[in-house]
């Protein structure tokens, strides 16, 4: 094993939680069972990663084996947090009818993409896998003319074959392209563009954008929602506002969903209107529009605005500028004075 | 006298004629007055039966306005119409019987699909189920704004499931109709194949799913021979969206002749009729599949002679395995030839049987 595989494990047994080792190694399957009794999990992170260097010697693995080991890090550990933002793109206009976007084979698929991206680019390293979610995983090590494929920033692309969305971490700009190309060619559609949705959490960003959540919607015997257990201050207060509350509770939930919501960390609103006060003559007086950006900030966004709605800060029925959230599955808008239309920018993924 | 007599029999006779003029208007004057009596006395019963009936009509409106009120806010209790019993019980009744056929005749509009109307009579919410096999599984919902054209502003339908190509297709602005049966033909679709897979998945613990896609338009299960041991790949792929049966089967297996035996051709037709998992349970029964899971030790043992039962002598015994000729045998059952063995060989010799089909 040479000194960068040795390094991607070391750096990789770093960001692996002590508690989810064995399971992880179990699932790698590439140490044999006496090699995994042998490790003693009591140990220090530090222990563990040299006992793991050596069998890893003694099994002569190489650097496929170990980005195998990262790629279960990635896909299969729960909730594991992410290196970076993972970016949502979504692949527009088929080629021929539905059926043929919707008939590529995961096979068809594979090799496909391999081929189309060794064509672009020579030194490239990639491993496609397929989850029992049917999400393809696909983790691309780039290379350039003269070195060798860079293990250490591989960049993770998920695609849910059958529909048109992309989840991409990792990729700077210049690799965009080539990975554009690579896609779709590969998927039969024509064009990719930037979804505008972005967030840490593959899953949250993906159940928003494939509507994988408790959606609320209005029926004639609407079901009692489940609500937080709130200390009631005043029974007469409680009784009037009975009604009220609920009206607000199914508005609330209508608009941004039920039960527990996919955890976005940010919205961004770019604004390009023009200046509106009255009081404020010189600004209102210019003719360009003012550029202002607003951002909302959240551990969960998408839980507190709909507890805004619910608990009336927000009035209801809620305004379409946050309810587009969940709606359209964006998180970054531009407003102009047209109304909230599409961005025509695309967004720059930080490295 | 001549004058005397005459007048007196023509002044007779004209009398006579009079009086008898006279009896004949007066009889035609009666009945024509009582033709004209019982004419108006119809006439005026006719009357009285329409105004009956317009006091009903007026008195049913009341009635089924109040119902329909009734309806929208169920705590009320309109108890306006305090007539005499009978008569209000018959209204009641003609009252719901037409509440009851507009009912029906709005449900005959709009298909079976429940919906409600939201935001004032502005949007409407479309609820459609889908149901496999008499049971009911996931709802999914259309949010719909009605003005100034409509078109669907919210679903929770899988972004599988072409929903704007069947809208720009359908012709929703006149007949909403022409959306929501496609559209509940792909779901159920779905929702049927979806289900069939699970059932796999479940009473099939021997049969191995290789493949299958999120539209489960493709699957892929793997079955193994109980007679060869050998495992068949079987690809079926539903290319038609709106069906729950498979468009197309094919089987692969190491022996190339396996998928044109008629058995397995007519497992192929039978996957080609039936939902999967029964056909599955049927194959079992017949014995094409393994019912039980293989364990991961048997192995196929490699003979090391065959035995041609139309030949008085094994052959191949001492160069170990020779081909077999293709041959036309009946089957032999396994105690027939081991009878027919002993004496040939001499024990310890181990021997494999194939027999053919």
């Amino acid at each position: 094993m040479d000194e960068s595989t040795k390094r991607l494990l070391q750096r990789l047994m770093r960001r692996i939680q002590t508690q989810m080792l064995r399971t992880t190694l179990d699932k790698w399957g590439r140490l044999t069972g006496e090699q995994l009794r042998s490790m003693d999990f009591t140990l220090s992170k530090w222990a563990l990663t040299e006992k793991l260097l050596a069998i890893c010697e003694e099994n002569e693995l190489a650097v496929k084996h170990i980005t195998e080991l990262e790629m279960i890090c990635e896909s299969d550990v729960i909730d594991n947090p992410s290196q970076g933002m993972w970016y949502a793109f979504q692949l527009m206009d088929p080629e021929g009818t539905y059926y043929d976007a919707h008939s590529v084979e995961l096979t068809q698929f594979k090799e496909q993409f391999k081929s189309h991206l060794r064509e672009l680019i020579r030194h490239v390293s990639v491993k496609i896998k397929k989850h029992t979610d049917e999400a393809v995983w696909i983790r691309i090590a780039w290379g350039d003319t003269f070195s060798r494929p860079n293990h250490m920033k591989p960049t993770y692309v998920v695609h849910y074959l059958q529909t048109p969305y992309v989840f991409v971490t990792s990729l700077t700009s210049k690799q965009k392209p080539l990975l554009s190309q690579a896609l779709v060619l590969s998927t039969r559609y024509q064009a990719i563009k930037d979804a505008n949705l972005s967030g840490r959490k593959l899953t949250a960003i993906r159940d928003l954008l494939m509507r994988q959540y408790h959606q609320v919607f209005p029926t004639r015997y609407p079901a009692p929602i489940a609500e937080n257990d709130q200390t009631v201050s005043n029974q007469h207060i409680e009784r009037e506002q009975a009604e009220p509350a609920a009206n607000r509770l199914q508005a609330a939930c209508e608009a941004f969903g039920g039960g527990v919501l996919p955890q976005l960390q940010s919205a961004v609103y770019k604004l390009e209107t023009k200046f509106r006060d009255h009081s404020n003559k010189t600004m209102t007086e210019r003719e360009e529009p003012f550029k202002c950006v607003v951002k909302f900030a959240s551990t969960n966004l998408l839980e507190s605005l709909r507890h805004c709605a619910s608990s009336g800060i927000a009035s209801t029925p809620v305004t379409p500028l946050l309810s587009s959230i969940p709606l359209k599955g964006k998180n970054y808008f531009v407003i102009t004075d047209n109304g909230p239309g599409p961005s025509s920018q695309m967004r720059q993924p930080q490295n | 006298m001549d004058g005397a007599s005459t007048k007196g029999v023509l002044s007779h006779l004209s009398l006579l004629e009079v009086q008898a003029r006279s009896r004949k208007s007066e009889r035609q004057q009666p009945s024509r007055v009582k033709e004209l009596k019982a004419k108006a006395e119809a006439l005026r019963t006719q009357r009285d039966q329409l105004k009956a009936e317009i006091e009903t009509h007026k008195s049913l409106q009341k009635l089924r306005a109040s119902m329909d009120k009734q309806c929208a806010h169920e705590e009320e209790e309109d108890e306006e119409m305090a007539e005499d019993s009978e008569n209000s019980e018959l209204l009641r009744l003609m009252a719901r019987h037409t509440q009851l056929k507009d009912l029906l005749h709005a449900h005959d509009i709009i298909g079976g699909y429940s919906v409600i109307k939201t935001r004032q009579g502005k949007g409407l919410c479309v609820s459609v189920t889908t149901a496999y096999n008499g049971v009911y599984l996931e709802n999914y919902n259309l949010e719909m704004d009605l003005k100034p054209t409509v078109r669907i502003s919210r679903d929770n339908i899988p972004p599988f499931i072409p929903l704007k190509s069947l809208a720009e297709q359908s012709n929703m602005q006149t007949d909403i109709r022409t959306l929501l049966d496609p559209l509940s033909q792909h779901l159920n679709a779905f929702a049927a194949r979806k289900q069939q897979l699970k059932l796999v998945k479940e009473l099939h613990k021997s049969v191995k799913v290789m493949e299958s896609n999120a539209l489960c338009s493709l699957l892929v299960l793997m079955f193994t021979v109980p007679r060869e041991k050998m495992a068949v790949l079987c690809s079926l792929e539903y290319t038609d969206h709106t069906r729950c049966l498979p468009t197309r089967v094919h089987f692969e297996c190491e022996d190339q002749g396996l998928p044109d035996s008629p058995e397995w051709k007519k497992n192929g037709s039978l996957l080609m009729e039936t939902p999967v998992h029964k056909a599955l349970k049927t194959m079992k029964k017949m014995g094409d599949i393994y019912s039980f899971k293989m364990p991961r030790y048997v192995e196929a043992r490699r003979p090391l002679c065959w035995f041609d039962p139309s030949r008085a002598k094994p052959y191949g015994l001492d160069d170990g395995i020779t081909t077999l000729p293709k041959t036309s045998h009946s089957h032999l059952r396994v105690h027939q030839l081991l009878t027919s063995l002993s004496g040939k060989f001499t024990p310890g010799t181990s021997v494999a049987l194939t027999l053919p089909r």
